[in-house]
């Protein structure tokens, strides 16, 4: 029978969808990040943090051996007392924050704008990808480095400390820090990877994505300084993005927040960021191009 | 005029015609126009807050100089320097340029003036809005107005020489916004601080060796800008930035005529 | 032929890797095809020939110039690039008035130019559409309008066909001809041979960075000899067209077509087949349908010297 006879013919078996359609997306995104040299050597700086925190936790279970270091100096050594304030130094540390935002520069500022320079959505949206796929594959790219600098520290100083101090101490003084670190590195994570995905989509240019990736979080905590400086008043935090992410991590580790603002505020500000990222994000990310 | 000259002028229209148009343009004007909102909060609160009076010369030197001259001009000078050239490679748009009969050299001449004489514009049009709006009850006084003049120089001049250091290295360098973002943000933030002759190495000391004095009821003028300064002299600062812009774009079109340049596939 | 354009032992290597290797060759008025697979070397030459890149080793002259650097050169050039990029702010008017603009015409002329070019290239009355509303069609005009604006000498044309629907095809092989019979010096680079062959009898085959054979079309065939035509032939009675030319030591080989009227011969001697075939036909009163010779086009050609 001639094709043109047969019309279409539509499968009417069940399909089993049992893959993870983002995952190809993800790999592939983590597998160009690192063959960019640059961010090699900012991926190894970022864990620069990590390692003198991690230090830390050893000098805290061997105090006696490093007394020589802090002779003199009455309560030096109370910072290297493994509690939630520590956890809090470095999840909510600016240098961490910084290499986070520098990551995101390097290797987040082009994974949906190089997409759309060349032209790339519809190739991926050709295929039995969502758009939720697609997005989800990006953010969990984001995501990797991300957790990477976070929750694996996170949870690897409670094992260090476990294994040095060779009790459950930490755990049972503090039964919420693992949580605290889970959440806390998930809040974070999420927080900056939606933000660079956001940013990487309103441009087609790596280097403006860049750019403003940068931007962003720095304007946000200059003109924070600038009303706090004049004002006096805490309120301003919200303002930036740095203080609201120190707010929301002191809180969750039950630290008193720097500022005298509820940290639920913050929260909502960095939920709304996100939100508003998400749905910049579903309407920017379209196969075809309208162009009136 | 000289056939090197009119080509630097037809690149220059044909870029300002285009920067004019872009749409990044209308974000970085809206940043640029950020510290004049920041004083118009200020001002605003003063006017509904009767005890909380404004010290607008020191909100104006403090905050909005140190912003622009600490910040926003290099943010605005890395990313507008680099893209001379990096933006034509990226959109592949390079061969239009250099298979014309245009000198190489007037390519980056033209377009370095397109874009610093728009920058120029742009952050001057911010500080002014930023300066009428704290200055609102002195503005009958001349002296203040020659503060304007010459922070708006400043800034001017900041935006020469650091454009033309970052059309240099976007000639230069593959990763020249990795680059810029640690020499705006580490060396230029931190060496100027240094003592001795170490902070001589930073452009950002001579451009605020230029700054204006400011009479503040405040505590210390451009407290933070001054902050462990050892100024050089102003002929000495204009001459150094002078050379700087100039060796810089020197380089950039020197290499730029003897560079090959692919595209990335 | 005067040579305008003339390479002499050109080379050019990307670090390790060869681009062009040891190209002697001039090339004069008319259209001059620039053949070969993707990788050959014609983006290469073409942007060496354009002064965008400066030569490993040897030479290349336009006008007995050479033109690395030698801007003054541009204005007598014009260049048609592969790639589909554009300033995407501008109209496809202000796209082409601004870039005779870059090239130090006065505002009135630049738009008189420009018009003209537009009108060549069939785009006027879309002059005032931004250009990312522009089909691949019309950007690639569009490339041409700009190639063509400032009337030069040369234009060179990479690619000038990629993506384009037949009708666009068409349109631009139109104006591409046209350009000859005004008295251009045309090079045009393309991996696809019908596509040359519409356009001109003169190539250029480069592979791996090399000249693999220069000149027209029958004089590239004279070159091949060595290697076997087919010749195909569609009669009546084909088996008995084949038995006369059976023992006849310039037939190589013959073969039976899948239609039942086709016989398919060999040579390594075309002209020694063609008398013959033509004295049996006579003698024997063959009813001859069609004679054709299936290799006898670029495909042919390319596929024999590349060894494929």
């Amino acid at each position: 029978m001639p094709i043109a006879e047969q019309g279409y013919t539509h499968w009417t078996g069940h399909f089993v969808d049992r893959r993870l359609p983002w995952w190809p997306i993800s790999r592939l995104g983590i597998k160009m990040a690192f063959k960019r040299k640059f961010f090699k050597f900012a991926f190894a700086l970022s864990f620069l943090p990590a390692l003198i925190f991690a230090v830390g936790i050893y000098i805290s279970e061997r105090l006696e051996d490093f007394q020589f270091m802090f002779k003199g100096r009455k309560g030096s050594m109370s910072f290297l007392e493994v509690n939630p304030l520590y956890f809090k130094s470095y999840f909510g540390g600016d240098f961490l924050l910084f290499m986070m935002v520098m990551m995101m520069v390097l290797g987040g500022a082009g994974l949906i704008a190089d997409d759309l320079r060349s032209n790339s959505l519809q190739l991926y949206f050709s295929r039995p990808i969502r758009k939720g796929d697609y997005l989800l594959g990006k953010l969990a790219t984001a995501g990797f480095f991300l957790l990477l600098f976070t929750l694996l520290p996170g949870l690897l100083f409670i094992l260090l400390k476990i294994i040095f101090a060779g009790s459950f101490k930490l755990l049972t003084a503090y039964p919420w820090i693992l949580p605290a670190v889970v959440l806390d590195s998930l809040l974070v994570s999420v927080f900056f990877a939606a933000y660079t995905l956001l940013v990487s989509s309103l441009s087609k240019n790596r280097r403006y994505a860049a750019i403003l990736i940068f931007l962003i979080y720095f304007f946000s905590d200059i003109f924070f300084s600038i009303f706090y400086g004049i004002f006096h008043n805490p309120y301003f935090c919200l303002l930036s993005i740095k203080a609201d992410l120190q707010q929301v991590t002191a809180a969750l580790f039950r630290v008193k927040p720097a500022f005298e603002v509820p940290w639920i505020y913050s929260l909502l500000v960095l939920a709304g960021l996100v939100l508003a990222c998400g749905v910049v994000l579903v309407r920017k990310t379209r196969g075809v191009e309208v162009i009136k | 005029m000289s056939a090197l000259a009119r080509s630097v002028r037809s690149v220059f229209s044909f870029y300002l015609f285009i920067v004019r148009r872009a749409r990044r343009t209308k974000i970085f004007a809206l940043v640029s126009f950020l510290p004049a909102l920041a004083a118009l909060v200020i001002r605003v609160n003063a006017w509904l807050s009767p005890g909380a009076a404004v010290d607008g010369p020191a909100v104006f030197s403090n905050i909005i100089l140190t912003f622009n001259l600490q910040f926003l001009i290099l943010v605005l000078a890395l990313f507008y320097g680099t893209s001379i050239l990096a933006e034509e490679l990226e959109g592949k748009t390079l061969t239009y340029l250099t298979t014309r009969a245009v000198p190489k050299a007037a390519i980056i001449l033209g377009k370095y003036a397109a874009y610093v004489s728009f920058l120029i514009v742009m952050v001057a049009a911010g500080v002014t809005l930023a300066f009428v709006i704290l200055f609102a009850d002195r503005l009958g006084d001349a002296q203040a107005w020659l503060v304007l003049a010459r922070s708006a120089a400043v800034l001017a001049l900041g935006l020469l020489t650091y454009t033309a250091f970052f059309t240099l290295a976007g000639v230069l360098l593959k990763k020249s916004i990795l680059f810029g973002l640690m020499f705006s943000f580490g060396w230029e933030n931190i060496v100027p601080y240094f003592p001795g002759a170490t902070q001589r190495f930073a452009i950002m000391h001579y451009l605020k060796s230029l700054l204006p004095p400011i009479s503040t009821g405040g505590e210390g003028n451009f407290a933070f800008l001054m902050f462990k300064l050892e100024p050089s002299t102003p002929a000495a600062a204009i001459v150094t930035l002078a050379v700087v812009t100039a060796a810089a774009l020197g380089l950039a079109c020197w290499a730029f005529a003897r560079k090959e340049y692919l595209f990335e596939e | 032929m005067t040579a305008v354009i003339r390479a002499d032992k050109l080379s050019k290597w990307y670090g390790n890797v060869l681009g062009l290797s040891d190209v002697s060759l001039e090339i004069g008025p008319g259209i001059t095809g620039l053949l070969g697979p993707n990788g050959a070397g014609k983006s290469t030459f073409m942007k060496l020939v354009t002064g965008q890149l400066k030569p490993s080793l040897g030479r290349v002259e336009i006008f007995g110039r050479p033109i690395w650097n030698a801007t003054g050169l541009f204005a007598r050039i014009g260049f048609c690039p592969e790639q589909d990029a554009f300033y995407d702010e501008l109209t496809g008017g202000e796209f082409v008035t601004r870039l005779l603009g870059l090239q130090g015409f006065s505002r009135t002329e630049a738009m008189a130019r420009a018009e003209k070019a537009l009108r060549f290239v069939e785009l006027f009355a879309e002059k005032d559409r931004l250009l990312r509303g522009y089909s691949r069609g019309m950007r690639q005009r569009l490339k041409i309008a700009q190639t063509i604006a400032h009337d030069p000498e040369i234009l060179i044309l990479d690619e000038p066909l990629n993506g384009l629907d037949p009708l666009s095809k068409r349109k631009i092989i139109r104006l591409i001809r046209d350009l000859r019979d005004a008295g251009r010096t045309i090079i045009v680079s393309s991996h696809v041979l019908p596509e040359i062959e519409a356009l001109t009898r003169s190539i250029v085959l480069l592979h791996q960075g090399k000249i693999l054979a220069q000149g027209d079309i029958p004089y590239i065939r004279d070159l091949i000899d060595k290697h076997p035509h087919k010749i195909s032939v569609k009669c009546a009675d084909p088996r008995a067209l084949a038995s006369g030319l059976l023992e006849q030591p310039s037939v190589r080989a013959i073969q039976f077509g899948p239609e039942a009227e086709t016989v398919v011969f060999e040579t390594q001697d075309r002209d020694a087949f063609f008398g013959l075939l033509t004295r049996l036909i006579v003698e024997n009163g063959q009813d001859i349908e069609e004679i054709t010779s299936p290799d006898d086009n670029l495909q042919a050609v390319f596929d024999y010297l590349v060894g494929t």
